[in-house]
């Protein structure tokens, strides 16, 4: 279910598609529709309230009784369940906006690139139905099929999704951003992409508590035939992609405020930035400095690191040393 | 009075145009329609009214609505004396136009693609119709969730002038250049080329067609008042999309990269990478720049061997970074 706010647009969306499906339907429940649509029972029962009181104006311009909606109100009242029994001048799907159109056809473009999708041509025609759905050409949007995140993981994310939807645990190695390498038990929730990246989250048996994985970083991934271990309503997937615990370390950076978004995924929800000159400082919690200093290096000229002062060295060792290899490289080449 | 509410006042609109064959004029409209009758004056002054009208035909021709105005025949472009309507062929999705519940679920997955911004709104009302032809939905997609995201500030106000054939204006920041210029561009497409947004357009100033990456655009995006354009040919997103792959395919950096390590990881699976007889790595890349602060962040996992102006701008980036955290801190 959408967070997003409801406008009046989106309810009238809603009303234009909701005619059609009552009429299909001849008799639902409000729960049914509800779900149908995956919105809240009450937007139904406002969308159907108003439905049923709605019409044309009709010959007289007065909306006289036949030129209205009308609905078995015992049924809604009393069980909850809408039928319409008399139906005014709309009764089919409305078409796509071309901007419906192009964003849906954008995303298809996204998944037609992604190594798991071999149905291109399944694609292609529902591109092509949605262009012929739409009542105006689709908006200019495209996905190039290099976006995507490479072709060795298609084996791994086959693997994944087959345990997430059988309910079964999984076991793999996994390079932590030290460099180290550990064996993990893991109970697969979720599979995501981002943008180049796949992410697994699942419920780790090692740290006992929901983590994310790059996949690019996990080999000898196995399937296995034990049930994942029944974590009960606790355990939800966070919207955030790093997870954040009460012992994670805290760093404080200053950045120009425009490159915030760069840094998004390392921000908690409604962290405080504080203005400082023409930038911004803001506190990141991050579970050790090994991934702040990859951070931090390929944001060059944007993003410093105020402190902790372990930190702060961290980072000038490792672009250090990324910057005395072409002097030992020059050297090397003069020889 | 009871206030009608704004999705009534709307519904009841198109309900009104889609029964009218030959469409209604605007006093009938707003003398008879719920929602607006209730506030029409009889030989009154309803120019509030009118307004309102305006801005509800703009609202319900964003849903793709087909709305049209027909002129009378003898007073063109008067809106006091033209018609409305909608037509129902162009309202109603063809017949032929079906989806079983294989693309169902597949069109659920492309429209969770987007998950903020204009994207994800437009995608959400599409699923909202589509919805509406009473579909059932496999379940395999349960725990499966690839996205695409926009993060630049830039997408939103470009998205709309887009869509709307509005000139813009903003400041661009060339790479390699340390002052942005402001541009002058009528945006003909926005396209995802290695997971970066990218608007190709027409540029004003230069008189010819320029492509722009979405994270360079510093400052608002400011939409020309009254300045459109005419629709570019079609395809423009696909030429731009090749135009990007021309330039990705004749940029070529060889790397030397540390086996095993987290550059190893990332870098070796983008395609078009290929070894080298010297154990080295060759990668096609589409900005210069961009690329340097990239293998910036891999800090000594990658050695830049080629082309010379890559290694001295990693160079040049790396000392910045350890040059900027060399002391024990100011905070």
């Amino acid at each position: 279910m959408s967070a997003q706010p409801f406008r009046a647009q989106d309810k009238l969306a809603l009303l234009l598609a909701l005619v059609p499906y009552l009429l299909d339907q001849r008799r639902v429940s409000v729960a049914d529709a509800a779900a149908h649509f995956a919105v809240t029972p009450e937007l139904i029962r406002d969308a159907v309230s108003l439905i049923a009181v709605s019409g044309v104006p009709g010959e007289t311009k007065q909306y006289q009784h036949g030129d209205l909606f009308d609905i078995d109100w015992d049924a809604y009242l009393e069980r909850d369940t809408i039928v319409v029994t008399h139906q005014v001048a709309i009764d089919d799907t409305p078409r796509f906006s071309a901007r419906e159109a192009a964003a849906l056809i954008a995303g298809l473009q996204y998944l037609a690139a992604l190594p798991e999708h071999d149905n291109r041509e399944a694609i292609a025609t529902l591109m092509a139905k949605l262009t012929r759905g739409a009542s105006a050409a689709p908006s200019q949007l495209a996905v190039a099929e290099t976006a995507t995140a490479g072709e060795a993981s298609a084996e791994e994310i086959a693997t994944l999704r087959a345990a997430i939807s059988g309910e079964t645990q999984v076991e793999f190695d996994y390079l932590n951003a030290r460099g180290e390498r550990e064996s993990r038990v893991v109970d697969p929730l979720l599979i995501e992409s981002i943008d180049q990246d796949w992410y697994l989250r699942g419920w780790c048996h090692l740290r006992h508590a929901v983590r994310t994985f790059r996949l690019d970083r996990i080999s000898a991934l196995r399937g296995t035939d034990r049930p994942i271990a029944t974590h009960g309503d606790e355990v939800a997937v966070p919207s955030r992609l790093f997870d954040v615990s009460a012992d994670d370390l805290r760093v404080q950076l200053e950045l120009p405020a425009d490159a915030l978004p760069l840094i998004s995924d390392y921000v908690t929800p409604g962290a405080r930035t504080v203005r400082h000159g023409d930038k911004v400082r803001l506190t990141i919690r991050v579970t050790h400095f090994h991934g702040l200093k990859r951070l931090v290096s390929g944001l060059p000229g944007l993003v410093e690191v105020l402190a902790p002062a372990e930190a702060r060295a961290l980072v000038a060792e490792w672009a250090a040393a990324g910057a005395a290899q072409y002097a030992a490289d020059d050297a090397g080449a003069g020889a | 009075m009871v206030a009608v509410s704004v999705e009534e006042r709307l519904f009841s609109l198109v309900l009104a145009l889609l029964a009218s064959e030959q469409g209604l004029g605007k006093a009938e409209i707003l003398s008879t329609v719920q929602g607006y009758r209730q506030r029409y004056v009889l030989g009154g002054d309803n120019a509030s009214l009118d307004r309102q009208f305006e801005r509800d035909k703009d609202d319900i021709r964003e849903l793709g609505i087909p709305l049209e105005t027909i002129d009378a025949p003898d007073r063109p472009g008067d809106s006091q004396s033209a018609r409305y309507r909608i037509p129902r062929a162009l309202y109603e999705l063809p017949a032929d136009v079906t989806f079983s519940a294989a693309e169902n679920a597949l069109l659920g997955l492309a429209a969770a693609v987007w998950r903020d911004g204009s994207l994800s709104e437009d995608s959400r009302r599409a699923i909202t119709k589509l919805r509406s032809l009473g579909i059932e939905t496999d379940d395999a997609v349960i725990g499966y969730a690839p996205r695409l995201r926009v993060r630049e500030a830039a997408f939103g106000p470009l998205k709309l002038a887009l869509d709307r054939r509005q000139r813009v204006s903003f400041l661009y920041l060339k790479p390699g250049q340390k002052k942005p210029l402001l541009r002058t561009v009528d945006p003909h497409a926005l396209v995802v080329h290695e997971s970066r947004w990218h608007l190709s357009g027409f540029d004003k100033r230069a008189r010819a067609p320029r492509t722009f990456l979405l994270s360079r655009i510093v400052g608002p995006v400011k939409p020309l008042p009254g300045e459109t354009f005419d629709a570019p040919a079609a395809g423009a997103a696909e030429r731009s999309l090749a135009e990007l792959q021309r330039v990705w395919q004749g940029n070529v950096a060889v790397l030397g990269i540390v086996a095993g390590s987290d550059a190893g990881l990332r870098l070796l699976k983008r395609s078009g990478v290929s070894p080298t007889d010297s154990g080295r790595y060759e990668l096609h890349f589409t900005d210069l720049d961009i690329l340097a602060d990239e293998l910036a962040g891999f800090g000594p996992e990658v050695l830049v061997h080629a082309p010379a102006e890559l290694r001295a701008a990693v160079r040049s980036r790396l000392l910045q970074v350890s040059g900027t955290h060399q002391d024990g801190g100011n905070a």
